[in-house]
């Protein structure tokens, strides 16, 4: 309706358009302009024909702003100067945007938001000014405002073109308004100022035109006219040739029907378990996941660490047959931050590595150990005084040993059970068959491992010696074997490093090994070194020294003695070197000519002023104090202190002594065993025995007491193995056990925390021997033997 | 290596043991001293006992893990040593007389 009117009163309106080459430093008003043309060109797309915004601002444009080239004036009829001033005055210092349509057409939404915004205060001006246009419409009078519409509206023109610099104008509009905006906040509060307040313009948001028409309008004859025509028309049109109805028909395509088939989709199903391990799992992966994707070999710990976690839930419906190779793990190393289930592929282990890894090796190791286990399980039990257990499944072999038993019980209700020797197993393996046990010692720190040394005694056929390291879980294989050059002769394991074996062979060389590395060699070697001992090196001890000598720093030092007559103490000094704590001179001679005075030998040639040392021992509380034995039969009371003199000489037997031992219970007491076919009980300050021991004319090679019981000690002499128990006897044996036919008993060793024996014998087995029934008497063991050596001295006096 | 060959040859020597079994993740029998269908069953089944008891130990506490497992029955033992790649298994007879 409004339109109408608006034409009814064209007011001659001059309104010269800006030129599109406007010069950008000129006012941001002439920006109004385009931006409001843009407005109004999108009113326009609401409505074909509204109000026109963009007319308010080309009105705006003759603003009090001085634009010489571009001002647009609206004169009325009367040819006075309407232009309305603009209500948004832009700073004209304002810095002018870019002429970037991009720009522009990013924030054109935004900037349209925002002229919307501020257009909405002009927009009620603008209704109420409409309204009051429209009231006052009758009456003819015009204000400013309205009339202002009335030439608004009649501005039709759209320059559709200039919509795109439209935008850009939009957003210097923005940009100006926040300007200015940033200028007030910096300004002083306390300023004046004016406050001018004009009517703003008017702004159409929608316009609906009217179908019907006003009957006093201009058009209303037209309208009439036309809609009385069109009336007859739809009368006339029933029978009037000029209008037939006919009907079409379409045609209708022949339909054909084709079939497709596809491929059957294989649906498989997939389902897992979340469990709490699966949980914790891929808690754990996906942490470590994001971490390490850069290189090969983190792919490859991933690709198994994923796999591991993912193996457990997807094992469950992965059959046996093979799957196929998936992703490669770099391919899916991006996808793995999303995905850590993705189950990326390994190459498929090649079974010889699978054979090879460390993991392969440990269990087969463990799987080992458990068989054997299963297989001697009642004498392993049994060595560890543990209660065997019976297999309820193995009846056959139950029976016969219930008999037995029955036989065993009545015998035991008749009289106490004897004390006998029960053989558990033996270590041997087809290594170490047919060699000569020489020594055997076990670990100070566990007191599961043996290490056991093969050698020759005699200087005929002298093969190469082997270090076995054997391990009570596994009698059949040694876990560690080492070869040396010449027969071993001696060992012994250091306390302070468990790991360490000292080796002392035939050929004078003394070698240390770690036990606990795979290597084969040992880790220092004595043949470089100077004073290194030339003859069969007889004992090799760790001993600890609590005492510092002459400033060197105290610790474990080894000991050796040889057949060269000297007691070396060997250290690390830039290599294994040795000092002599003593060198064995020969006493008989000396020794002789003081008791008696002539001698009782003609002089021998000596081939060496040295006295071949076989064995020593340190006291076991003292350790300056040591005593070594010698091939001709004495036993020498050493300290460490004095390197030329004896302290003291026992002289006793008439052979080279095997073995010297302190009992660790008495500390005055010791036994000595030679080849005499004696052993010999000492107290350290008699020169002559306490107690002498024989049992058979055989060459007694071992004695050790036992670390149980005071009274108790061990031999093993050529044919048999004796448990020598002074409290119970001090003329025979206790238990004896005779050797097998051919083989010759070497040596003997307690072990500390069971009552077993082990016994090595020249074919190169080392059997375990469980002393059963057997105790010694309850009491003070001490006190037993020192009764008995008292008594002894007493019946002697 | 020569080593482990060794030592598989000792175990399979030990007494009482049937049967010794490697096969790698997929069932494929690497080492095998029995035939082969009496392999590929053994190694089917104990699969998924190991999976089920690696399962269990683990839902019970998820940062421990299954090393070994072993299985008495009226005649044999079995024990198994699953691995991620591969798995051991060994059937022993522990109450056999010896031989030899």
């Amino acid at each position: 309706m409004s339109i109408p009117t608006a034409k009814l009163k064209k007011p001659t309106l001059k309104v010269t358009p800006s030129s599109r080459a406007m010069n950008i430093s000129t006012s941001g008003i002439l920006r109004l302009n385009r931006s409001a043309t843009y407005a109004r060109s999108i009113n326009a797309s609401v409505s074909r024909k509204s109000f026109c915004l963009a007319a308010d601002s080309k009105i705006l444009e003759k603003s009090s702003v001085q634009t010489p080239k571009h001002t647009i004036q609206v004169l009325d009829e009367n040819g006075k100067d309407v232009t309305p001033r603009p209500v948004y005055q832009p700073d004209p210092a304002a810095v002018q945007s870019k002429h970037s349509k991009i720009f522009a057409s990013d924030t054109s939404g935004g900037t349209m938001s925002d002229f919307y915004s501020t257009t909405y205060q002009t927009t009620t001006n603008a209704s109420f000014a409409g309204a009051f246009t429209r009231s006052l419409f009758g009456s003819g009078s015009v204000s400013i405002g309205s009339q202002s519409i009335m030439e608004s509206m009649s501005e039709e023109i759209e320059d559709p073109s200039s919509k795109r610099d439209n935008s850009i104008s939009l957003s210097d509009v923005q940009v100006k308004r926040e300007e200015v905006k940033e200028l007030i906040q910096e300004e002083m509060l306390d300023d004046m100022v004016d406050l001018y307040l004009v009517e703003s313009d008017t702004l159409c948001l929608l316009d609906m035109p009217a179908i019907s028409v006003s009957v006093d309008s201009m058009e209303a004859e037209s309208v009439k006219e036309r809609n009385s025509r069109y009336t007859e028309l739809c009368k006339n049109r029933t029978g009037n040739d000029k209008y037939m109805g006919r009907s079409m028909q379409t045609f209708n395509g022949a339909s054909k029907t084709k079939e497709v088939q596809s491929e059957a989709i294989t649906m498989a199903d997939a389902a897992t378990i979340a469990n709490n391990w699966d949980m914790y799992d891929s808690f754990c992966s996906a942490g470590q996941g994001e971490v390490d994707l850069s290189t090969d070999t983190d792919k490859a710990s991933i690709a198994e660490m994923i796999h591991q976690n993912h193996g457990p839930t997807r094992t469950m419906e992965r059959t046996m047959s093979v799957i196929s190779s998936s992703t490669i793990v770099s391919s899916s190393s991006s996808r793995m931050e999303m995905e850590p289930f993705v189950v990326p592929s390994e190459s498929k282990p090649d079974p010889e590595l699978i054979l090879q890894s460390e993991e392969f090796q440990q269990h087969l190791f463990v799987m080992e150990r458990i068989i054997l286990e299963n297989i001697y399980q009642p004498k392993l039990a049994a060595y560890r005084q543990l209660p065997t257990l019976e297999d309820p499944d193995s009846m056959p072999k139950a029976v016969p040993m219930v008999v037995s038993r029955r036989e065993e019980s009545s015998l035991d209700e008749e009289g106490p059970p004897t004390p006998a020797l029960e053989r558990l197993w033996s270590f041997s393996c087809e290594l170490t068959t047919g060699r000569n046990v020489s020594s055997m010692a076990w670990n100070k720190r566990n007191p599961d491992l043996l290490a056991v040394g093969y050698g020759q005694f005699a200087f005929k056929d002298q093969k190469p010696g082997l270090v076995c390291c054997w391990s009570l879980k596994n009698p059949s294989w040694p876990e560690r074997i080492f070869t040396c050059q010449s027969g071993v002769t001696a060992l012994d394991f250091s306390a302070s490093s468990a790991s360490m074996l000292a080796v002392g062979m035939h050929d004078g060389t003394i070698a240390t090994y770690n036990v606990q590395s795979r290597e084969k060699t040992p880790v220092i070697d004595s043949s470089d070194c100077v004073h290194k001992h030339t003859s069969p090196v007889w004992q090799v001890r760790w001993i600890n020294h609590e005492r510092a000598l002459s400033g060197e720093d105290k610790g474990e030092a080894l000991i050796s003695v040889s057949a060269d007559g000297r007691i070396s103490k060997w250290f690390l000094r830039k290599g294994l070197d040795c000092i002599d704590l003593m060198k064995l001179k020969r006493t008989r001679n000396d020794r002789f000519k003081r008791q008696v005075g002539e001698k009782e030998r003609k002089s021998e040639a000596l081939i060496s002023r040295q006295a071949p040392g076989l064995c020593f021992d340190f006291h076991p509380t003292d350790s300056n104090i040591y005593l070594a034995g010698t091939e001709e039969g004495h036993i020498h009371k050493c300290s460490c202190s004095y390197n030329e003199q004896f302290l003291e000489t026992y002289q006793a037997h008439k052979g080279p002594l095997y073995r010297i031992t302190w009992s660790p219970f008495c500390s005055d007491v010791f036994l000595s065993c030679s080849s005499d076919w004696t052993i010999q009980l000492w107290r350290q300050d008699l020169f002559t025995p306490v107690l002498g021991f024989m049992s058979t004319q055989r060459a007694v090679y071992d004695v050790m007491w036992s670390p149980k019981w005071a009274t108790v000690f061990g031999a093993v002499n050529e044919g048999r193995m004796e448990i020598w128990d002074l409290g119970a006897s001090i003329l025979d044996p206790t238990i004896v056990n005779p050797a097998s036919p051919g083989v010759k008993l070497t040596s003997l060793l307690f072990a500390t925390e069971t009552d077993c024996v082990l016994v090595g014998d020249s074919d190169g087995q080392v059997s375990v021997y469980q002393l059963k029934n057997f105790t010694a008497g309850e009491g003070t063991q001490v006190g037993t033997l020192e009764d008995i050596i008292g008594s002894t001295l007493a019946s002697q006096l | 290596m020569a080593e482990v060959e060794e030592t598989l040859k000792r175990i399979q020597t030990h007494k009482g043991v049937i049967g010794t079994i490697v096969v790698n993740a997929e069932g494929i029998p690497i080492r095998t001293t029995l035939d082969n269908s009496a392999t590929v069953q053994y190694a089917g089944l104990l699969h998924q006992l190991t999976m089920k008891a690696r399962s269990t130990v683990r839902d019970i506490d998820p940062q421990n893990d299954l090393t070994f497992l072993r299985i008495r029955s009226k005649k044999h033992e079995i024990m198994a040593a699953p691995d991620k790649e591969y798995m051991l298994i060994v059937i022993q007879n522990p109450s056999e007389q010896p031989q030899d």
